[in-house]
């Protein structure tokens, strides 16, 4: 230490300052366009509409009688959603890494959906699903259903709406969480999925015992982007069936900021709805990351 | 692996192999079938939109048939579902008849032809004369493009603002991304997580204190408002792409180049950012499908320069409000969008393999 140059602790301090100096553009990114409004938002929860402190907005949340519908509703689209979605981009993912002849079209063909504008998505589920749409159409067609008997797809139960809303969306999100797990797969070497066969193992076994386990921080991953993504659900919901019909957490930031914007208690309502939503996110990822050992693993990984 | 090797011809493998392409098949029917209905849709004309059944495909042409009727002439399309002829027209207006022929069934059909029809109608010995029109496909597009006069212009901002947003986050998400993929230092975990906790505030929640913020600053309502609110997204998927891209390219490549007299900058321009350009060309595209495609932000950051997709969400819920418009729009907007997916699927392993959070 003693013997170095100052040149030479100049030149080290140069490059142990290298990655901070890459990164620095995007804190300060982040600190104009992202910190900025966050902390506007969470100031502004705290503030009644004359500019004083006050817990009043959350509890005008909290007693909002559609706080505990949208949580309920949220709170369940993201259970089914994102295991549905898991299973089934699992699943895809499993099948296009057979790499058989024409995989790689089908491979086009099940990322298309992640492509298409949310706005296209929605024209084509709404003339879809209205009693006229193309669903019954189709139905009609394959002798399901008669003329005279269509199917209201959009009327009904709660829970065939939820039921509706969660397949729906999982069509469009599933190729995003598929090819996370296709990009995991492809980088287990195929001798020791073989292994696993050599050594008597039948497909279910290998596929429990060997790849699911070495995918392990790939299906971290994809699940915590996924979960994050899915309990800030609203847009699909709000264009198929609107406003307050399946009030969810952010649909309500929404509806208050851009439907009622002329009541007193609308922005104050809004921000509250966001910072709650907020908490709820990040403290889902982090229940999320620390029960399935994200923790724990980054602290061996980085020995 | 064992699929290489030759084996004997067995019935049983061949069984096999038909039903798994069955399935492989039917499961693609399953997810493309939606699409199907909506590029169908966009062909088909106003009338054909709103019958029950729905078309499956769009007709080619339209078979009419013209009588008398009490105020003029009586037009009557035929129906090609129920089997007969369906009166839509009663009027001896033949501009009226001419429109209506073309914004509703989508056949053009001008004045001078209608009064050739209605020349063999009054010479005939019949009552009633039949003739067909082919139909204009393209009705649609031209359409949107016509009555949402915005189009043209949203369009080419949707792309300036796509572009911005994939410089601004391939420019500092890369350099981020680099910096995870190659260097070991302190606080790099927590950096990491808070990458991640930045996705974590709903987006919508940003571009809402954002209108202020951006006003201030003279950018709202202009396509760099938009894209730096995009960037606050995409910069993050960026890093993890990026980062996932650069570890697989072997640091030993740039030592090499050192050791030959390159420096550390010269090392990476010449040999790490050539193998990674592939890559970060998909990473681009993946910022360009998030900006593209991204309509409430754009709806509330907006006033007199909306995005394309906000044209597209105008037609299909503001006052133009025809489904058939509405798809056709939706599908120009998805056609750059489903091209670079194409492009993407080759890079998905160097895009998403090495990413851990």
């Amino acid at each position: 230490m003693t013997a170095a140059s100052p040149a030479k602790r100049f030149r080290d301090l140069g490059s142990k300052a290298v990655p901070y100096l890459l990164i620095l553009p995007v804190v300060v990114y982040y600190f104009l366009f992202w910190l900025r409004p966050v902390l506007k938002t969470l100031i502004d929860s705290f503030r009644t509409a004359a500019g004083g402190f006050t817990f009043q907005n959350y509890i005008m949340v909290f007693t909002d009688p559609n706080f505990m519908p949208a949580l309920r509703n949220t709170a369940i689209i993201v259970v089914f959603s994102v295991s549905l979605e898991f299973i089934a981009a699992l699943f895809l993912a499993l099948l296009i890494n057979r790499k058989f002849f024409g995989s790689s079209l089908f491979l086009f063909v099940a990322m298309i959906p992640m492509a298409l504008p949310a706005v296209a998505v929605g024209a084509m589920w709404l003339t879809g699903l209205t009693a006229h749409g193309w669903m019954n159409s189709l139905l009609y067609y394959l002798n399901i259903i008669a003329e005279s008997h269509k199917i209201y797809w959009l009327t009904g139960s709660e829970w065939k709406l939820l039921a509706l809303i969660i397949v729906v969306d999982a069509w469009q999100v599933i190729p995003s969480v598929m090819i996370i797990l296709l990009a995991g797969l492809q980088n287990i070497p195929e001798e020791t999925i073989e292994a696993g066969y050599v050594f008597g193992g039948d497909y279910l076994t290998v596929l429990r015992k060997i790849t699911v386990p070495l995918l392990g921080p790939t299906i971290q991953t994809a699940v915590i982007l996924r979960l994050i993504s899915a309990i800030q659900i609203w847009l699909i919901i709000v264009l198929l069936v609107g406003f307050s019909r399946m009030p969810v957490l952010v649909e309500r930031i929404v509806y208050y900021h851009e439907e009622v914007p002329g009541l007193d208690i609308s922005f104050q309502m809004a921000s509250g709805y966001t910072i709650i939503v907020s908490l709820i996110v990040s403290t889902a990822a982090l229940l999320y990351l620390r029960a399935s050992g994200a923790f724990g693993s980054k602290k061996e990984a980085a020995r | 692996m064992s699929e290489k090797i030759k084996k004997p011809f067995k019935l049983s493998r061949l069984i096999r192999k038909t039903i798994f392409y069955l399935f492989i098949v039917t499961l693609a029917v399953v997810i493309i079938l939606p699409v199907f209905f909506l590029v169908s849709l966009s062909f088909l004309s106003t009338r054909e939109a709103y019958l029950y059944p729905l078309p499956l495909l769009p007709s080619l042409k339209a078979r009419y048939s013209l009588t008398y009727g009490e105020r003029g002439y009586l037009l009557s399309v035929y129906d090609d579902f129920n089997k007969e002829y369906q009166t839509v027209l009663d009027t001896n207006d033949f501009e009226k008849m001419s429109v209506y022929m073309h914004s509703q069934i989508g056949t053009p059909f001008s004045i001078p032809e209608i009064e050739e029809v209605i020349k063999d109608l009054e010479s005939g010995p019949e009552d009633t004369v039949y003739f067909s029109a082919r139909k204009d496909l393209l009705y649609n597009y031209d359409t949107f493009f016509k009555v949402t006069r915005e189009a043209v212009p949203a369009l080419l901002r949707s792309l300036q603002i796509a572009g911005m947003t994939i410089l601004i986050s391939l420019s500092i998400g890369g350099l981020a991304g680099y910096a995870f993929a190659r260097y070991i230092f302190a606080g790099r975990d927590a950096l990491k997580f808070s990458v991640l906790f930045v996705r974590m505030f709903p987006g919508v929640a940003i571009a809402l204190p954002m209108v202020i913020i951006l006003a201030n600053m003279g950018f709202y309502d202009r396509p760099i408002g938009l894209s730096l609110v995009y960037s606050v997204g995409s910069i993050s998927l960026t890093i993890w792409i990026t980062a996932s891209i650069f570890i697989g390219i072997p640091e030993s490549l740039e030592e090499a180049a050192q050791v030959f007299g390159a420096t550390k900058v010269q090392s990476f321009l010449r040999v790490t950012l050539p193998l990674a350009l592939p890559g970060l060309a998909a990473a681009a595209m993946y910022a360009f499908l998030g900006a593209w495609n991204e309509t409430v932000s754009a709806i509330i950051l907006t006033q007199f320069n909306p995005t394309f997709s906000v044209v597209v969400y105008q037609t299909l819920l503001g006052s133009v409000g025809q489904v058939n418009l509405a798809a056709a729009g939706g599908l120009v907007m998805a056609l750059p969008s489903v091209f670079f997916t194409f492009f993407i699927r080759k890079y998905i392993q160097q895009m998403w393999g090495g990413v851990t959070i």
